[in-house]
């Protein structure tokens, strides 16, 4: 019996069985000539330094909190938009309103100069 | 179109703080060569705010529900009910948040001048803080009731942190922080039961549940709702800063700008209190004999902490936290002493209102007197206070009337207030929890007079320091207090029956059963 | 077909809710507890669609006190709860993020016992 469960399966099996594909047709295909070379970390051709642990810059901190306004934002425009048709004029009226005060707050992080990139 | 009129009158003192809020927060992108004037532009905007509340608690008596919701294919009346109401309950504890608010922008003006160059930003964080006070009086549904708690919550957090490049005041708020959102965590996972059991979160649907659990939305679930009450008191708690949930109140109020400090120990308090007997004794009284048991306890703990833990403090800002800890206990007191009759007709919740309205003007007397010693001196410290009474007697005296009228000694406002939570307490069978109210505001006279000793004994030998100069904000402030320590202590019928009516307009099914 | 039963989901909630306390009291990184915290809200939006999903839509008629409620409007409470939650999550980590790296720059440590300058 194909219940809910079965689709799970189904699908867990598939999205398994794909890659594995592709990748054992590449190991079957592909000449085989290890080397010291081949084992360094490739990062745009050039040599990496030092570990990956290093600290990020504070100011992508600045850019994820402005980003997280504006994706919290989707979460109620979303729905709005989805109703929209079902819904009084004041509902409109409300949705200006609220990004009215999200602009605000990007216009008071532009002109303080949470955008730049210093 | 019935809702806008309804949201530009009843909810027009929380739409004049948003207005004004963005005002103050925005005021130096637009406005150059005019510094400094967000202080002006917030106490404006609280002024208009007042007024406004003012004008409607006189020409719109009764309860107003605003943000009724009705279903594109509702029919006419079945809208559900508001999600905010705008009552006279909702009138007192506006009132009181704004008038608490302007007498710590008052007394606080020159501290923050000084300390930090985000004015803009600190007096919308404190407009937004009395925002959140409002919706939190106003609250009908559990939506509401947990934006406004976190919206309190959030802006308490950064204004006890605002001080950022003091580490002390990071830390103070980062404690605040830590334990604010743990617990408002736990309050929203019993607030998703709540919401199950009553496949709504309007309050008035789930007192309906409450008085008839056969009315419970999803069959079988009816049993969690008490754990799941308890965990929502858990996160008022906090607000609050009841015993168990106070830790993080000593540091946060120690570590953070005084006149945050000021607000913090009266402004959550006041609007946590306001959702508490919104909740519980208006909504889901029919439960009273299950959560009347972990109020006390509550009760008792915040009592008996707060005023012990008080003793040993050397940091005046420090002991106040304790101290509005056990100022708390005997605000739950009245709460827990459901049905008491008290003094001229006063009912328990009445009581609480009362004490809560002359708490609000004696502790911010007292914390615009703690605000002035630490602009002269640098410091909260006990010893700051040495000779205080020779430096300026102004000060050192009305800090003395703040203090007593926090003991409750006749005939200041505390005493009235303190009488009629023990006698409400007394008729509403909880004598035990007001015996040990009374001991333990004879423990309180101990640390308060720790601090008085220190103004009037403690003279120092080695270099008299100069008498200090007191500025307008602080003496208005100081004044205004007094004044209202003193007015309501002797002439206390008014107040009384303003509290009476209020608490009447919150519960009259408990009025009219008279107790339980 | 048959539907999974509500009180799987609350288990899982409930779990979610646990591991994310534990998490927020044990941990000693100020970044983890955060993650933890974040944890527990989770549950809450778990408990609250899954509430909204199983609600009995006959029953919701009877649901207000004094008069009937709207059937689409108290239909939706559960959503609308779990997106307030989300965006109250989003607030919240973004202060304490906020809060723990100006913390970091006093102390150069995300470390929670090393906050014990205040003392009383």
């Amino acid at each position: 019996m194909v219940d809910n469960w079965g689709f799970i399966a189904v699908l867990t099996l598939v999205a398994f069985t794909v890659p594995l594909i592709g990748l054992a047709l590449s190991w079957l295909l592909r000449p085989h000539r290890p080397g010291p070379i081949k084992q360094t970390t490739y990062e745009c051709g050039l040599e990496t330094i030092g570990d990956s642990w290093v600290q990020f810059k504070v100011q992508y901190y600045l850019y994820a909190l402005i980003f997280v306004l504006f994706d919290v934002e989707t979460v109620f425009l979303y729905p709005w938009a989805v109703a929209f048709l079902g819904l009084p004029l004041f509902a409109l009226v409300e949705m200006v309103i609220f990004l009215g005060i999200l602009a605000i707050g990007l216009i008071y992080a532009w002109r303080k100069g949470a955008l730049e990139w210093v | 179109m019935p809702h806008i009129p309804s949201i530009l009158t009843h909810f027009s003192p929380e739409l004049i703080l948003v207005v004004g809020m963005l005002l103050v927060l925005t005021y130096d992108l637009w406005v150059r060569g005019r510094e400094g004037l967000q202080a002006n532009l917030a106490i404006i905007t609280t002024v208009l705010a007042l007024v406004a509340t003012l004008v409607l608690w006189v020409t719109m008596p009764g309860s107003h529900p605003v943000f009724e919701a009705c279903g594109p294919g509702a029919k006419a009346g079945t809208c559900r009910p508001g999600a905010f109401i705008s009552d006279d309950f909702t009138h007192f504890f506006r009132v009181l948040g704004l008038l608490g608010t302007l007498l710590v922008l008052i007394s606080g003006q020159t501290y923050m001048r000084g300390r930090t160059a985000f004015k803009g930003e600190f007096y919308a964080l404190v407009l937004s803080a009395v925002l959140a006070m409002n919706l939190m009086a106003g609250a009908n549904d559990l939506i509401v009731i947990a934006l406004a708690i976190e919206f309190l919550s959030i802006t308490s957090y950064i204004l006890t942190a605002f001080l950022r490049h003091d580490g002390l005041s990071i830390e103070g708020g980062l404690k605040y922080f830590l334990y604010g959102s743990i617990t408002s965590a736990a309050m929203l996972f019993g607030m998703s039961y709540l919401l199950g059991i009553g496949g709504s979160t309007s309050v008035p649907a789930l007192a309906a549940i409450a008085r008839n659990p056969e009315l419970a939305q999803v069959q079988g679930y009816a049993n969690i709702m008490l754990p799941a009450l308890a965990l929502v008191l858990a996160g008022i708690a906090f607000k609050i800063a009841l015993v168990p949930f106070h830790q993080w109140s000593p540091d946060a109020y120690q570590a953070a700008p005084t006149p945050v400090t000021a607000f913090l120990s009266v402004g959550p308090k006041a609007a946590g209190f306001a959702v508490l007997i919104r909740l519980f004794v208006g909504s889901f009284s029919s439960l009273s004999a299950s959560w009347l048991g972990t109020m006390g306890l509550l009760c008792l703990l915040s009592m008996v902490v707060g005023n012990v833990a008080a003793l040993t403090q050397g940091n005046v800002k420090r002991m106040m936290a304790y101290s509005s800890i056990a100022q708390a206990g005997y605000m739950l007191l009245g709460v827990v002493s459901l049905g008491g009759k008290t003094l001229m007709g006063l009912d328990s919740v009445g009581a609480v209102l009362f004490f809560i309205l002359t708490y609000v003007f004696t502790n911010l007397g007292a914390f615009a007197v703690i605000i002035a010693v630490e602009q002269a001196t640098g410091s909260a410290e006990l010893g700051a206070y040495r000779g205080l009474m020779r430096r300026s007697p102004l000060l050192a005296v009305s800090l003395v009337v703040f203090f007593l009228s926090l003991v409750g000694v006749p005939p200041l406002a505390g005493f009235v207030a303190k009488f009629a939570v023990f006698g409400a307490a007394v008729t509403g069978g909880q004598v035990p929890l007001a015996v040990v109210g009374v001991l333990t505001g004879v423990v309180s006279v101990v640390y308060y007079f720790g601090v008085v000793r220190e103004m009037f004994f403690g003279a120092s030998e080695e270099g008299q320091p100069g008498p200090i100069r007191v500025g307008m904000g602080t003496t208005f402030v100081v004044l205004v207090a007094l004044l209202m320590t003193l007015v309501v202590g002797l002439w206390p019928e008014p107040f009384i029956t303003l509290a009476n009516n209020v608490a009447h307009s919150i519960a009259p099914a408990l009025q009219a059963a008279g107790g339980h | 077909m048959a539907m999974i039963p509500l009180w799987w989901y609350l288990m899982v909630a409930a779990g979610l809710f646990t591991i994310g306390l534990y998490g927020a009291l044990v941990r000693k990184n100020a970044v983890s507890v955060l993650m933890g915290i974040e944890l527990m809200l989770n549950a809450v939006n778990v408990n609250a669609v899954a509430f909204w999903r199983y609600v009995s839509p006959t029953a919701k008629a009877a649901a207000g006190a004094d008069r009937p409620v709207g059937d689409f409007v108290v239909g939706m409470d559960g959503q609308v709860f779990a997106v307030v939650v989300i965006a109250l999550a989003a607030a919240e980590a973004a202060v304490g993020l906020a809060m723990v790296i100006a913390l970091y720059r006093s102390r150069r440590s995300f470390n929670l016992p090393q906050m014990d300058q205040l003392q009383g």
